[in-house]
């Protein structure tokens, strides 16, 4: 009996070793699957980031190739200028050239002559040769030549034509001949459909090229031409659009995501937040753009000749509309260039700068372009000044709407979404009420993810049967049933020796996760602070606008003449 | 729920002082009446709208149909069909109010704590009417009209 007894322990002991290896190696599968499970996550971490990573890549990437082709675009387009309209750049240059050479009489009559006649062989269908044409022939007292070389100017352009004989007269200081084709040039023109060149007599206007006469009879024009504009219906609610739109293509069109980068990654409001706040910038871009206009004297020229010459060159170099598609082109490109590929951005630039490119346009269009674009519109800043004098008031007004839609677009509130958690905020003053919910959030879904990690109804029921087995073989000495009874215990144990692991590294995991949940709410709050603290004072600049609007006086357009004498303009 | 200051129950009887029944009917062209509510609104209608937040209006039905014939004057030239849905303005009340708004067709004048959405399409006048430069908010189906304390408008479509 005592020997059995002794056989049968010995043989327990051999079961219980056996279970309690596999303990341990369950034990290891445990940790491994937790490992396992952990790499999981952990690659579902970079796997998002692999996503956003190549998102940003791909857009970049469109960005860089819109860049590329923009640039080969530009080039091809200038190419194509070139070839097209290249020889009248000889042309051009030769306007000036005759006219300083008479002035010196130190070219041969004979080569005014045949330079032109060249010229006009050169380039034909274009309305400066035959004038240049004219020109020689007036120098060289050639007066039949020179009306027929004029008629056929006229013929070409008349309205280029005539003005470039204007200034030509103002250069000579034949008063009356000015006058006479000025008022031609006046007679063909129509307020609401002025050619872009028109900018050419501002420009001779506001820089005091002209004397008192013609200037009184040019100021009492232009004024007439915006009485009769105003009269029409819907004159002032138009100036009000175009300047609208001319302020607003001034607004940055920048990312802020680097700056503000909880809330690029958090906020489903970040794009209307970006857009508001490239909305603010208008002011500050205004300001600068008006302070660069009043800032400053405005160097004048030497002479009167050196003046004329400066507008001679502008008229026949900028405003041939043959070239304008492919003008229009070049700029889109630069656009594109300018915005580093984003052509949404540069066409949407283009759209609200795009009527300084349209071949007629209204005088107060004129205005606008001259005051905004200069460098479209080929304005000088005299005549940014002149523009932006006459059209204080309208600009004014716009200005008014612009800063109330801006800010009226504002987001009122932030949203903010953190792990599945979403949350609003108007200026982080319920930080502590959203914390309080994200950590209830957290708690909520670490309560979930514990739930499903208890001891079972199987492991229960093994504990019992086990238990009852092994106190049914006791007894009796039945290997079978302890043997049966042992291994249900055991394993009840076990699993809930592996469940209480898993748990406390579910409890570690999302004690963690609430940690940088947290932190991700609280940088995302202050960032929501300090967006409305940039924004209010991008905002705040809208007053400095403002103020130098009212600050432009009539006496600040005080424009000094090449006779000596003063006009106040505005 | 927005708090209704007027001690009275919001009616849809109109009384003689309700904006949406008083006025000329003139016959001006949509621009004619931009360019009308484009003006540079009067000093005593400053007067009378800001003091919506003030304690004299807040229980008087009298000084609310007083207010309301305030409005009716200073849009006098402009039909009825194209005065103000309502308006919208800053409230001094204190937290929690945010914002307070006068309904031109029911007279009332409700106080809107922050989240508290407002009625009848002023809700996109509120951001707005918080800026301190406005003194209220001219609430139209089409048009948003910012007026500030010296009478400027400006005017936001949509």
């Amino acid at each position: 009996m005592s020997t059995e007894r002794i056989i049968h322990l010995a043989d327990l002991a051999f079961i219980e070793n056996g279970i309690r290896t596999i303990r341990s190696d369950v034990a290891v599968v445990s940790q491994q699957v937790e490992g396992v499970g952990n790499e999981l996550a952990h690659t579902r971490s970079e796997l998002a980031q692999l996503e956003q990573l190549f998102r940003e890549f791909i857009a970049a990437d469109a960005m860089a190739k819109e860049l590329q082709l923009a640039e080969t675009r530009q080039v091809k387009v200038r190419q194509e200028l070139e070839t097209k309209y290249g020889y009248y750049d000889q042309v051009r240059r030769q306007a000036t050239g005759i006219l300083q050479a008479a002035d010196i009489s130190i070219v041969r009559q004979e080569t005014i002559t045949s330079a032109t006649e060249e010229l006009m062989l050169a380039a034909p269908r274009y309305w400066l040769a035959p004038a240049l044409v004219a020109l020689g022939a007036w120098i060289n007292d050639n007066q039949a030549l020179a009306t027929k070389a004029l008629a056929e100017a006229l013929r070409r352009d008349d309205e280029k034509t005539t003005l470039f004989f204007a200034l030509v007269s103002r250069r000579a200081s034949r008063a009356a001949a000015c006058g006479t084709w000025l008022d031609r040039y006046f007679g063909m023109q129509d307020p609401s459909k002025l050619d872009r060149q028109t900018v050419v007599l501002v420009d001779a206007l506001a820089s005091g090229v002209f004397g008192a006469d013609v200037r009184n009879k040019i100021t009492s024009r232009t004024e007439a031409w915006i009485e009769e504009l105003s009269q029409r219906a819907g004159f002032v609610e138009e100036q009000r659009t175009q300047w609208n739109a001319a302020l607003r293509s001034k607004a940055p069109t920048l990312d802020s995501a680097q700056r503000y980068r909880y809330l690029a990654k958090h906020s489903p409001t970040w794009n209307d937040l970006n857009a508001s706040m490239n909305s603010a910038g208008i002011h500050a871009a205004v300001l600068e753009h008006f302070r660069q206009i009043f800032n400053g004297q405005i160097p004048p020229s030497p002479n009167i000749q050196v003046a004329v010459d400066n507008l001679l060159h502008k008229l026949v170099k900028n405003f041939d509309d043959e070239e304008l598609p492919l003008r229009r082109d070049e700029r889109l490109c630069q656009l594109i260039i300018d915005e580093r590929g984003n052509r949404k951005a540069a066409q949407d630039r283009y759209a609200l700068e795009s009527a300084a490119l349209d071949e007629q346009i209204n005088f107060t269009q004129l205005l606008t372009n001259a005051a905004m674009h200069p460098e479209i519109a080929h304005s000088s800043r005299d005549t940014q000044r002149y523009a932006t004098a006459l059209s204080k008031q309208w600009i004014k007004e716009a200005h008014g709407d612009v800063t109330a839609a801006v800010r009226a677009a504002v987001p009122p509130s932030v949203q903010i979404d953190i792990e599945g958690w979403s949350g609003t905020t108007d200026n982080g003053e319920n930080e502590e009420k959203l914390a309080g919910s994200l950590a209830k959030y957290i708690d909520g879904l670490k309560d979930a993810a514990l739930a499903v990690l208890k001891v079972g109804v199987m492991h229960w029921a093994a504990l019992v049967i086990g238990g009852s087995f092994l106190l049914w073989g006791l007894p009796t000495l039945n290997l079978l049933l302890m043997g049966l009874g042992a291994g249900g215990v055991i394993w009840f144990f076990t699993a809930r020796s592996k469940i209480q692991k898993a748990r406390a590294g579910v409890e570690a995991k999302f004690a963690a996760l609430k940690e940088q949940a947290r932190e991700m709410l609280k940088a995302s709050i202050a960032e929501v602070v300090e967006w409305r603290r940039e924004f209010a004072r991008r905002d705040a600049a809208a007053a400095d606008v403002t103020a130098l609007l009212d600050d432009i006086s009539p006496q600040q357009y005080v424009l000094s003449s090449h006779d000596n004498a003063r006009k106040v303009m505005a | 729920m927005a708090r209704t200051i007027l001690g009275a129950k919001p009616t849809l009887d109109h009384s003689s002082a309700s904006l949406a029944t008083r006025g000329p009917s003139l016959s001006l062209s949509p621009q004619q009446v931009e360019a009308r509510l484009r003006q540079q609104r009067s000093r005593k209608y400053i007067d009378a709208v800001t003091k919506l937040d003030a304690g004299s209006h807040v229980h008087s039905k009298e000084a609310v149909d007083e207010l309301l014939r305030e409005i009716g004057q200073e849009l006098r030239e402009v039909s009825a069909d194209f005065w103000p849905i309502g308006y919208v303005s800053k409230c001094y009340l204190g937290a929690p109010y945010e914002v307070h708004s006068l309904d031109r067709t029911g007279n009332i004048i409700c106080h809107y704590k922050a989240g508290q959405s407002l009625p009848n399409g002023m809700e996109r006048a509120r951001t707005i009417a918080r800026h301190p430069q406005y003194a209220f908010i001219e609430v139209y189906s089409d048009k948003l009209i910012a007026v500030t304390q010296s009478g400027d408008v400006s005017l936001i479509k949509g």
